[in-house]
């Protein structure tokens, strides 16, 4: 029976932290079962190269160094490798475990459980007995339900560009995006990307979900110079609307209506069973006010008004 | 099958170090330090005494369980291998990092529980070094109304009923109703999950749409309920609810971002045909409405003529001259 992955990667790592030299690649196979069983060089070596990339994902830091005899050999230094102290109080212990728990994305909740052990093996002391009432009752989770999100993170991770296909929202057919990634944003349960679009030469913003196909990785550095802060959910704030810049004024009948009441900066009562309100007026508003019906009507500005009827109009022809 | 073992392998390294500190160390314990369970735990036992830093050299970790305590028999043969925990990884650090940041901004959460998770995030950040870096790459922004969260997580903890008067998008109004809180979680959006006692049912409700809230004095006893797995969607439609037909054009192709479907066929224009199911059609007058010129309900019927009056007695209000021809529409169709 093929040797378990785990055990191999185990085995690869406690040699490369146990040594003080490099050890070449002939002294692992050497000493390493799964890689003795290898059936032939090159398939010990695919087997070797895949194994370091994978503990280099782990976190450990495997030097390549050249030794004595001219032989290439690795190690992983323990002053490179060694967690710094780092003292935890339960309370702390306890926030980030709450914390740990947030992701529904396999690698992510994997990374933060494997983080979480790492702490507890330098000795996170474990949160005390649950108090009934002590914390937040909340439980936060963090959705991620799109393909292109794990490409996505370890691009903007490696500052490596992208090419993808992607919809945008009133377009029949997906078009060719070259991207370089600069961060990824979740906000109302929707993840966004942020990067330069090399076409358009400029900062755009991908929802993720409108990605279609696969994200393919380009090799190459970026062109433009990543912005020390990106501002992903203010560009997202103006699409949905919620950058007002005017106000408007609409009728409400009594009782109707209650988000747009929550948001107006005026109510006055008009009798005969409707309401006045003074509400802002974002991108979005005439396709949110025509929702209500024959409960609203724009009073002004005219723009408005006009935008409202000429969408009335549309669903009254049926 | 590969994550697993990556997963495992990062844990069998952190579990070394933890057990060389801890000889007869009980199963129970080391699995809830570790956040899995027994049987986790037994086959990383199962694996680590077939690991060690030299196959031939016999040095292999002789650690053994007899099913309810582990003993590590060599623990120095494995010399410093094992002696240290390892430095954090960019992912670790990213995953840990970018949770704790985003709870922290929650409107609403306790004082103390923020304190403590900026306090743990300043101290991980440093423990993580340029590993940190990267988590600036990732950030993630919870949505919640600060006054009725900090309400709900105070009903939770003292077992209080609430009262609410919440808005139903569905119906365009407002209902009061006690509620039995069980869990306040957050996907997105704020969410408290309880027993409805106008509905005789569990029910979801969001935290933007409680208009107001009270504490009531009577104590919250709510069933017994299984909790709902909250990786699913929160909309599951039940396979006998009724199905609406929705045809959009590439301006409404959006519908199938917002709402569960069942199928969403292309169309030649670039537009999708949408089958969905709700509980409640009618509700969904508000989508025709929105949708306007970008599609339309083609079933059930009703619906469709339902939202096309509601848009011409709309209408009416505006004293326009094509209301005519609204209104002739209508009379063609009676």
């Amino acid at each position: 029976m093929a040797i378990a992955k785990a055990e191999r990667l185990m085995n690869l790592a406690l040699c490369l932290l146990g040594t003080r030299r490099p050890l070449s690649k002939r002294e692992l196979r050497g000493s390493i079962e799964a890689y003795m069983e290898a059936a032939n060089d090159e398939a010990f070596n695919r087997m070797f190269e895949r194994d370091k990339d994978d503990l280099r994902e782990l976190g450990l830091v495997i030097e390549t160094v050249e030794n004595i005899e001219g032989e290439t050999g690795y190690l992983a230094r323990r002053d490179r490798n060694r967690l710094p102290p780092v003292s935890l109080d339960a309370e702390e212990a306890a926030a980030l475990g709450l914390a740990a728990k947030v992701w529904q994305q396999a690698r992510l909740a994997g990374a933060a459980s494997g983080a979480l052990q790492k702490l507890r093996a330098a000795g996170m002391p474990e949160a005390g007995d649950p108090f009934e009432g002590q914390h937040s009752a909340i439980e936060p989770r963090i959705p991620v339900h799109e393909a292109a999100f794990e490409p996505l993170m370890l691009a903007c991770r490696d500052r490596r560009p992208v090419v993808f296909d992607y919809r945008k929202s009133n377009a029949a057919r997906p078009e060719q995006r070259q991207v370089e990634p600069w961060a990824l944003e979740c906000w109302r349960g929707q993840w966004y990307l942020a990067g330069f679009d090399r076409e358009r030469g400029a900062e755009r913003v991908f929802r993720l979900s409108r990605i279609t196909g696969k994200v393919k990785s380009r090799a190459g550095a970026y062109t433009a110079e990543v912005p020390d802060v990106v501002t992903v959910r203010e560009t997202v704030a103006g699409w949905a609307g919620e950058t007002a810049d005017r106000s408007a004024l609409i009728r409400l009948r009594s009782g109707a209506g209650y988000p747009l009441r929550a948001k107006a900066s005026a109510v006055r009562e008009l009798g005969g069973g409707w309401d006045e309100l003074e509400i802002p007026y974002g991108h979005g508003l005439d396709a949110w006010l025509v929702e209500f019906g024959p409960d609203v009507v724009v009073l002004e500005p005219a723009d408005l008004r006009a935008d409202v009827v000429d969408r009335l109009r549309a669903v009254a022809k049926g | 099958m590969a994550a697993n073992a990556i997963d495992q392998t990062r844990r069998m390294l952190s579990l070394v170090t933890y057990l060389r500190e801890r000889p007869g160390a009980h199963i129970a314990d080391v699995a809830r330090a570790f956040g899995i369970t027994e049987d986790e735990l037994i086959s990383d036992l199962d694996v680590l005494p077939m690991c060690g830093t030299s196959f031939r050299g016999g040095d292999l970790l002789d650690i053994d369980t007899d099913g309810e305590r582990i003993w590590w028999r060599n623990p120095d043969a494995s010399g410093e291998s094992t002696a240290e925990p390892l430095r954090l990884a960019a992912d670790e650090a990213t995953a840990l990092l970018v949770a704790a940041r985003a709870v922290a901004t929650l409107p609403g959460l306790r004082e103390s529980d923020r304190d403590a998770l900026l306090r743990a995030t300043a101290k991980l950040e440093a423990a993580a070094g340029e590993a940190a870096g990267a988590s600036a790459r990732l950030s993630v922004t919870f949505e919640s109304e600060g006054g009725v969260f900090a309400d709900v997580d105070r009903a939770i903890s003292e077992r209080r009923r609430l009262w609410l008067r919440y808005y139903s998008p569905a119906r365009d109004e407002l209902t009061e109703r006690t509620v039995d809180p069980i869990r306040l979680f957050a996907v997105g959006h704020t969410y408290l999950e309880g027993w409805c006692h106008l509905s005789e049912a569990r029910r979801t409700f969001r935290l933007d749409r409680v208009a107001e809230i009270r504490l009531l004095d009577e104590r919250a006893e709510p069933p017994a309920i299984e909790p709902r797995d909250l990786s699913e969607g929160l909309v599951q439609p039940a396979a006998e609810d009724p199905e609406v037909v929705v045809e959009v054009g590439p301006g409404g192709r959006w519908v199938a971002e917002y709402y569960p479907h069942d199928s969403a066929r292309e169309l030649p224009d670039g537009g999708l045909r949408i089958a969905l199911r709700t509980p409640e059609p009618a509700s969904l007058r508000r989508l025709a409405l929105r949708l306007g010129r970008d599609g339309r309900i083609v079933a059930p019927q009703e619906l469709a003529e339902s939202a096309a009056r509601a848009a011409r007695e709309a209408l009416e209000a505006y004293d326009l001259p094509q209301q005519r021809e609204a209104e002739d529409g209508q009379g063609v169709r009676g």
